[in-house]
């Protein structure tokens, strides 16, 4: 779950944000050699008084620093591909849901086999019960269930949002007039929080996403009281 | 219990990650695989031959660049082999676990595991 002053990744409830987080891993570490050689050749440059002026041409370290960048840049892109292409694989979904956002909530439609559709509106911070988190608490909670793929069809009623859920990897634009396909896949029962992420008003900060994901049988209960 | 609660009180400790460690302010060498292992292995490789180097030629300068290039050598050398076996030890590590949970499942159903295997080497006695 989120907490004050996080710099990091929540942990990963999908198997697409694992591999995101290894794959960050991956480039933070190319990204920390490059700024220690880098201030390696700060310190070095401040670090003498021999000058050099009349410097006309230098083909072999011209050479060395094209081509090494490219190697770093090509290590870098083929995993990124890899996992651009994992996150497009369709796998059979159980379930979809649509999410649709308004100006300032989220309205969500189970229509696969009955007709269920709520908002899912912010809860007020002076109506928060204690040990609830601000900003982030939903009077009606999207329940799922767990370990099971599920298509998420994303998209809006008036303006630009974005659904994401940070611990599941998951981020789309709500496009007027389009619908953005995101598939999920928790690996773990729990709650995970989310904030819209696209600009769409005076109130944009204060829509969050509250995923409940739980056992199949949790979610049938739960979709029977919610009709 | 004092102890208890008061890391309890910290949500950022209900993570069982280790407390964070970041070089230069962005790699984290106690939470990310293979990130400690390689810098320390990459360390010790770049003063070895820095301290070689210095040894054998009495250039300061030259040795400090044989450090850091052989620091950056080493820790790419290290990483890239041990983010590759963690990668392939993970993969194993869901298939043992896809095998554990569908032996409880359906043990002693048709679906078990182990009797599609004893079957088929009864099929091929």
């Amino acid at each position: 779950m989120p907490y004050p002053m996080q710099l990091g990744f929540q942990d990963a409830t999908s198997p697409i944000m694992e591999e995101l987080m290894y794959f960050h891993d991956h480039t933070l570490m190319i990204v920390f050699l490059i700024s220690s050689l880098v201030l390696y050749v700060l310190i070095l440059m401040l670090t003498t008084k021999l000058t050099h002026t009349s410097t006309m041409d230098a083909q072999e370290v011209e050479t060395i620093w094209t081509i090494l960048p490219a190697i770093i840049l090509v290590l870098i892109a083929l995993p990124s591909l890899r996992i651009l292409y994992m996150m497009d694989e369709i796998f059979n979904p159980y379930l979809t849901v649509k999410a649709m956002g308004h100006q300032w909530y989220w309205s969500y439609e189970y229509t696969d086999y009955e007709d269920l559709s709520f908002d899912s509106y912010m809860v007020p911070t002076q109506d928060l019960n204690p040990g609830q988190l601000r900003l982030l608490e939903v009077d009606n909670r999207v329940v799922l269930p767990m370990e099971l793929p599920i298509r998420m069809l994303i998209s809006s009623e008036d303006v630009l949002h974005a659904w994401t859920v940070p611990s599941l990897g998951l981020k789309a634009d709500a496009v007027p007039g389009r619908l953005n396909q995101a598939t999920l896949t928790s690996t773990r029962p729990g709650v995970y929080f989310g904030q819209c992420s696209e600009i769409c008003g005076s109130n944009h900060s204060f829509m969050p996403i509250v995923l409940e994901m739980s056992t199949l049988k949790y979610f049938e209960n739960w979709s029977h009281m919610m009709q | 219990t004092r102890a208890v609660a008061s890391i309890f009180s910290r949500p950022e400790a209900w993570s069982l990650a280790a407390e964070p460690f970041k070089l230069l302010g962005i790699l984290d060498v106690q939470n990310v695989p293979c990130a400690r292992h390689s810098i320390l292995y990459g360390s010790l490789g770049s003063v070895i031959a820095a301290l070689g180097h210095f040894l054998f030629t009495s250039r300061v300068r030259r040795s400090c660049d044989v450090a850091v290039g052989v620091f950056i050598l080493g820790t790419l050398g290290c990483w890239f082999p041990c983010r590759y076996n963690y990668a392939k030890q993970r993969i194993q590590q869901r298939i043992v676990q896809e095998g554990i949970k569908n032996k409880i499942l359906f043990e002693s159903t048709h679906l078990d595991p182990e009797r599609k295997q004893i079957g088929t080497k009864s099929d091929n006695s």
